[in-house]
């Protein structure tokens, strides 16, 4: 059996060896990570993106590359996931974006300070983090669905049919098919209850057509409201 | 107690109990808030609770250790601590410090840097303030008669946790460096040197507690935080996996990570055994509940649940979600938490001079807690593994699986209820003991 004085060796000799290699190891990292996180296209706007994002302390609440708090969505991927528009609309005025739901604080941020917060979000989604966040790998490996004709692979699929403001605005709220929010209703039938022409003016100013609607006046397009309303006149239930 | 300045831990040992017992309550906010009530939302948003419930935690557990060293070390170097006087102004300092850091958290003067959150200013006053306290034992060993291992690692412990708390102080502009050194500071200090400051007081505790000979409880003190060095160190690794840094992390991390609960295992099943070979009959047998509830609960929580999710394979999913609250809650409180309330335990009756160590109140305190803290536990581990199945692996919105996962913050909120009525009779328990007006025994 080791004696004490042997202990105190095994502890010395390792410590100090294990920090030499970690103290190492580190600065290997730093001379990688400007490749891997594409830093080369770390603007101002990012940086003062990045500085604004630990003022407000997002982490106390979302998670970015995996780390912060678990009470709002992880922010990695948001960019792809939301896309610009949303991200600005929903910094603006969080209160109006998803009304009922978990709240989120309203900073007041300028029109300056919401550029450089999502300049500093578009960034973050480009870093190659090792395979981080995962792709859900269960949907594409699940079995057809009840009524036997759609598997959810298909669903899946199916997904890039749509307008991808469709994708990243709408279904942050509503859902097709069962996928997507549940703060408002689902859509699967919507063309079969509003026509075209109500759509489109729903879409303009939600307030103006029913006052009082909890749903907010997106930043949309005049090509975004055309390609959406064209799109939900066309879902009458069917799969 | 040997020496009158021992006395001091008694009021670091106060204040423990006074920001634990806030901790707790902005707890059962996030805890509501996780169900849908939010009242406070417009006074204390999540954030402001988050950053407090976790900055109270450290700030508590440093006390802790702060006081358990002012009592341990002058009976370990066998002399007064050099200057009492010092050593008041810096607990003063520190509270001040503290209470600042925390009130101006609601009015957003911090760093938003997990763990990380008192604001530049604060910083460099926590380290003038733990120089002195640094300045203070280190002087007491030194010009004490005696060296003794657990003395020289407490020691070791305290300074190397003073230094990591630097590079938390370096300015980046990247997001991964930032992240980066941030790790530096967390994880090295609860899976590396803070490990040194436990396993040195459970040593003393052992010495004391169970009379088995101080060179055998030393000479596997050496061993486990040798251990600890061995895989902690490398084990940072795995806050590496993906932040943006190198694809060889996700190796290093996983294979020293995975050697960490061999540390936690090895404290348990030594202090274990000492309790069992210690033949003296213990005057203080719930400082003893204690001291073995840190060494299993440690292993469990800190080990066990650790090693749980530490795997690259299996983080990828569960990276960024409750399954971290869970093992979180767990290895706090089983590795520093109850280490911590082990030493009052001991400490107290010779503090204050009351035997009020071995009372009901107090056991029934460490059982209700611990059933509380496993309880809360497996309701953040439901919660988190319904949230990775539910948003990682099939891809539901995040709100809607937050919804879906509501039931078992209720659950949480119950068995945090359970916790907290444990904690309230530990309280109660040291009030009880009243002012520290112990005899002082002097030098043998």
């Amino acid at each position: 059996m080791l004696s004490k004085s042997q202990a105190k060796a095994f502890f010395l000799i390792g410590t100090v060896g294990f920090s030499l290699i970690f103290v190492g190891l580190t600065v290997d990292t730093f001379q990688r990570i400007p490749e891997q996180t594409n830093q080369k296209n770390m603007t101002a706007e990012v940086v003062r993106g990045k500085h604004l994002f630990e003022q407000k302390n997002c982490m106390g609440c979302h998670t970015i590359l995996g780390e912060g708090a678990y009470y709002a969505p992880e922010l990695t991927k948001v960019f792809e996931r939301r896309g610009e528009a949303f991200i600005k609309a929903m910094l603006k005025d969080p209160d109006s974006m998803y009304p009922g739901q978990r709240r989120m604080t309203n900073y007041n941020f300028s029109d300056e300070e919401i550029s450089d917060l999502t300049a500093f979000l578009k960034w973050i989604g480009t870093l190659d983090l090792n395979g981080f966040p995962p792709k859900p790998d269960l949907v594409r490996s699940a079995s057809p669905t009840a009524t036997g004709d759609t598997s959810l692979e298909q669903v899946v699929l199916k997904t890039e049919d749509r307008p991808l403001v469709f994708n990243q605005m709408c279904v942050a709220c509503h859902s097709l098919n069962g996928q997507g929010g549940t703060v408002g209703p689902a859509l699967d039938n919507i063309g079969s209850q509003r026509d075209i022409t109500y759509l489109t003016k729903w879409l303009k100013d939600p307030m103006a057509i029913k006052p009082g609607t909890t749903m907010p006046k997106l930043p949309l397009s005049e090509e975004d409201i055309a390609e959406l309303s064209a799109f939900l006149s066309s879902l009458k239930g069917s799969r | 107690m040997k020496y009158s300045s021992q006395r001091v831990a008694y009021w670091f040992f106060a204040v423990c109990m006074l920001l634990f017992s806030l901790q707790l309550v902005y707890g059962f906010l996030m805890g509501f808030a996780h169900i849908g009530y939010d009242g406070l939302h417009d006074l204390i948003p999540f954030n402001v609770a988050r950053s407090t419930h976790t900055n109270l935690l450290v700030m508590w557990l440093l006390a802790g250790f702060m006081g358990a060293a002012y009592y341990i070390i002058p009976e370990e170097a066998d002399r007064e601590i050099i200057s009492i006087k010092w050593a008041y102004v810096q607990l003063i300092a520190f509270v001040i410090v503290g209470v600042t850091a925390i009130v101006g958290f609601h009015f957003e003067w911090w760093e938003g840097r997990k763990f990380l959150e008192i604001p530049r200013p604060l910083d460099y006053l926590v380290v003038v303030d733990v120089l002195l306290f640094i300045g203070l034992i280190g002087g007491t060993i030194w010009k004490g008669h005696r060296y003794t291992t657990t003395s020289i690692v407490l020691f070791f412990g305290l300074l190397t946790a003073a230094l990591l708390y630097l590079p938390g102080m370096i300015n980046t502009d990247h997001q991964t460096h930032d992240s980066y050194w941030r790790w530096w500071v967390v994880h090295l200090w609860v899976e590396g040197v803070w490990e040194l400051i436990m396993g040195a007081i459970m040593a003393y505790l052992l010495i004391k507690l169970t009379g088995v000979d101080r060179e055998i409880i030393e000479k596997w003190l050496y061993i486990i935080v040798g251990f600890t060095f061995l895989s902690g160190i490398l084990g940072t690794g795995h806050h590496y996996y993906y932040i943006g840094t190198p694809r060889y992390w996700l190796m290093i991390g996983g294979v020293f990570s995975a050697l960490e609960p061999l540390a936690f295992l090895g404290m348990a099943i030594y202090a274990l055994a000492m309790a069992k070979k210690g033949g003296k009959s213990s005057t203080n047998r719930t400082a003893l509940l204690w001291t073995l509830g840190t060494a299993v609960m440690s292993f469990v929580g800190a080990g066990f649940l650790g090693f749980a999710h530490t795997l690259p394979q299996v983080n990828l999913y569960t990276h960024g979600t409750l399954v971290t609250a869970m093992h979180g809650h767990l290895a706090f409180w089983g590795a520093y938490a109850c280490l911590v309330l082990a030493i009052i335990t001991y400490s107290m009756p010779y503090l204050t001079g009351r035997k009020l160590a071995d009372t009901s109140t107090n056991i029934f305190a460490f059982w209700t807690s611990n059933i509380g803290m496993v309880s809360m536990t497996i309701a953040f581990g439901v919660a988190g593994i319904a949230q990775v199945y539910l948003e990682r692996k099939m891809g539901l919105d995040f709100l809607l699986v937050q919804k879906e996962i509501e039931v078992h913050f209720f659950g949480l909120i119950l068995a945090a209820s359970l916790f907290t009525i444990g904690i309230i009779a530990f309280v109660y328990n040291f009030i009880r003991f009243g002012a520290p007006v112990g005899e002082v025994r002097g030098a043998e």
